[in-house]
């Protein structure tokens, strides 16, 4: 590269150079390089992060080093990235074997990254002294790497570190001395470290917000024992290796605790979840979805009033009839109940929600495949966005949708309905509306203003048809092609000539003006009269000829 | 000498053959992914785009958990996440799916987790597959490797021959 070939744009910022073969950062050309941003060198064979002299780093925010030959990281190398402040180093895939002492020690980075090195040790050593926001020591599942006893762990006492990343490292004789040096942590990832238990009496880690213990082998949720950790806002358990058994009180302790995810984790209560979150009063977000079968009675979620998002999806819920089980839950916005094999016809499944704005009902069948006059939804008035897609129906009651007034965003996509069911939308007005994948064919002409009154339409994949009987519609939707979502995916079905063409190019030539009745009628009494005509002349010329 | 032109003129029978049955030739060849001890698998790359090298090391009728392959491709998009769907398919009747999380963004599990598009890959290592004994017969299997996109990254039909 020549030394002016990257001159010429006012601003670079981002310049990606992976596996181009260089072996040394003095290839490139740094003269216009001011402003760069972020620098991506990665699979090349780089065996040093010196920058060259005179490289202007002081607006780098990036240098991804990934897979290079970078096994020692020496003092002058690091303080060559000085004028960068706020660094984020990615030394991920290169097995840095020495580091030397205090060569951190003078610049602060915002996250450095040393995946798949196999001796922590040495790193702890060579980080002695420093600042660095988020630390990434993870390992992976095709590196070799050593075990991590307390005696490694202890160098992280000596680092000034708010986050670290462990992902797949094993530890040895894991005892509350592991996690002595986690005292000063306010974030921890422990993802998939073969975590069977986290001992009692783990003391000190007050400082600690955000703890990710998924992908572990916990057999009870008490095993993590959650009072170590007192000030948790976070805490991850999601696709836990066994079947994770809630317990009673498990994590009564945090409760401080916001965000709550037990995602994939087999979870199985025939009653849920009054004793199982009990005095997680500050909880604002709740994730149980993909788990096994869970029975919710009335105020099933009572000890977390707080909650604004809950999220169900793929879990079995068993709600017997008349219960509401989400009652109390006065603040939440946001419940996706996709996939939970719901009881529709339970009339006060959605009680008790003055603030739910955002409701999936995705995949629950109706009774008879209808949404009848009085159904759930009526209890949700707040509502804005409703999801129904891929719930069987074929048909919806002109009522459903009663006192739905703020709805904005409706999803009724890959049903059975028919156009029978666009009266049900006659009370809503500016919606984005979602018909796709539906059985519609023809849409007669008094239906056309309740979709006039909606702010876009999708009518991909229906059965449509081109032919004059539906001339109205045809002449509707390519006079309203600003408010047509998907128009590539809007075809004709019928008639066979005409299959699979787009609506919008469709052109029909259907009924006929009053001139051109007239001239027809006076051509029908000219052809009558002609034929009489004929008849006579040809009756009188036989008999002359007789 | 005779022994190399005579598995070379199978190799191309073979490959001859399976092209005819696919009614043209553009289709990618046909590769052995491994053979021995009456286990044999081919594969054939269903990425329109280019063709792919994989191989397995210990190829037995008793497959060994954590089992060592090599793979080499040019990667077309980047794998910051990558998700594997398997279908498996015998006698005309499908007996498995599944789909599988390779690399995610907060669980990258495998070291060439985050590698860019336009990079060349190789990977050679384990796979952390689970140990089966897989009984006799002929078994269609289709591979598909995609990000976060559905992107396309490998795709791959199989036949898995064990006698």
């Amino acid at each position: 590269m020549a030394d002016t070939s990257l001159d010429g744009p006012q601003s670079l910022k981002h310049l990606f150079l992976i596996q181009t073969g260089i072996s040394s950062l003095q290839f490139i050309p740094g003269h216009n390089l001011r402003d760069l941003e972020s620098l991506h060198l990665g699979s090349n064979y780089i065996a040093s992060v010196k920058l060259p002299e005179n490289f202007p780093a002081k607006n780098l925010k990036v240098l991804d080093l990934q897979n290079n030959a970078i096994h020692f990281l020496s003092r002058k190398a690091i303080e060559s990235l000085q004028p960068s402040t706020n660094l984020s180093l990615n030394l991920n895939g290169n097995d840095i074997k020495g580091i030397e002492p205090g060569a951190f020690a003078s610049t602060v980075f915002r996250s450095v990254n040393f995946g798949g090195t196999g001796n922590l040790s040495v790193i702890f050593r060579g980080l002695r002294n420093s600042t660095v926001r988020s630390l990434w020591l993870g390992t992976f599942e095709d590196t070799d790497d050593e075990d991590i006893s307390s005696d490694t762990l202890k160098g992280l006492c000596e680092v000034s570190v708010e986050s670290v990343y462990l992902q797949k490292r094993r530890f040895s004789g894991l005892s509350p001395a592991t996690f002595r040096c986690f005292t000063r942590l306010r974030e921890l990832d422990l993802t998939a470290t073969h975590l069977e238990e986290i001992p009692p009496e783990v003391g000190g880690m007050n400082a600690l917000r955000k703890l990710v213990l998924s992908g572990n082998k916990f057999d009870q949720l008490c095993q993590i024992h959650a009072a170590s950790f007192p000030s948790l806002t976070h805490l991850s358990i999601k696709g836990n290796r066994k079947k994770l058994d809630l317990g009673v009180g498990c994590l009564e302790k945090l409760e401080n605790l916001q965000k709550l995810d037990l995602s994939h984790d087999d979870l199985e209560a025939p009653e849920c979840c009054d004793r199982q979150l009990a005095n997680l009063s500050q909880l604002q977000s709740l994730n149980l979805s993909f788990n096994e079968p869970l029975g919710l009675p009335s105020e099933a979620f009572k000890p977390c009033p707080r909650l604004q998002v809950l999220d169900l999806a793929f879990t079995r819920l068993r709600v017997p009839a008349p219960q509401s089980p989400f009652q109390g839950l006065r603040l939440l916005r946001v419940l996706n109940l996709s996939h939970c094999l719901l009881d529709t016809s339970n009339q006060r499944l959605l009680a008790g929600l003055p603030r739910l704005q955002h409701l999936s009902l995705e995949g629950n069948r109706f009774r008879d495949g209808s949404i009848p006059a009085l159904n759930p939804l009526q209890a949700v008035t707040s509502l804005e966005s409703l999801a129904l897609s891929s719930c069987d129906l074929s048909s919806l009651h002109p009522q459903a949708f009663r006192g739905l007034g703020k709805m904005s965003r409706v999803d009724l996509s890959r049903n059975s309905l028919t156009s029978d069911s666009i009266d049900a939308l006659g009370p809503l007005t500016g919606l984005h509306l979602d018909l796709g994948a539906n059985l519609m064919r023809l849409i007669p002409r008094q239906r056309l203003p309740i979709l006039s009154q909606q702010k876009t339409i999708n009518l991909r994949h229906n059965p449509l048809d081109c032919t004059c009987s539906n001339v109205y519609f045809l002449t509707w939707y390519q006079e309203n092609m600003h408010r047509v979502e998907d128009a590539e995916k809007t075809l004709c079905a019928s008639p066979p000539w005409l299959r699979g063409v787009r609506l919008s190019e469709v052109t029909l030539n259907c009924g006929l003006s009053p001139a051109g009745i007239v001239s027809l009628v006076l051509f029908l009494l000219l052809l009558a009269t002609a034929l009489i005509l004929a008849t006579k002349f040809l009756l009188r010329w036989k008999y002359q000829h007789l | 000498m005779i022994r190399v032109t005579m598995s070379t003129l199978l190799l191309w029978t073979l490959i001859a053959c399976s092209r005819g049955g696919h009614g043209g030739g553009e289709d990618w060849p046909i590769h052995r992914a491994c053979s021995s001890d009456g286990l044999e698998i081919f594969y054939q790359s269903c990425d329109p785009l280019q063709d792919f090298g994989f191989s397995i090391d210990q190829c037995s009728k008793q497959l060994k958990p954590n089992i060592n392959i090599r793979i080499g491709l040019i990667l077309r998009e980047d794998i910051r996440e990558l998700f594997l769907d398997i279908a498996l398919v015998t006698k005309g009747s499908s007996i498995l799916n599944f789909s599988y999380p390779i690399c995610e963004e907060d669980l990258p599990k495998f070291s060439f987790c985050g590698r860019r598009k336009g990079e060349q890959f190789y990977y050679a290592g384990p796979i952390n597959n689970l140990g089966v004994s897989i009984p006799t017969g002929e078994y269609q299997v289709l591979l598909k490797l995609y990000n976060e996109k559905r992107s396309t990254v490998a795709c791959a039909n199989a036949t898995i021959i064990c006698s």
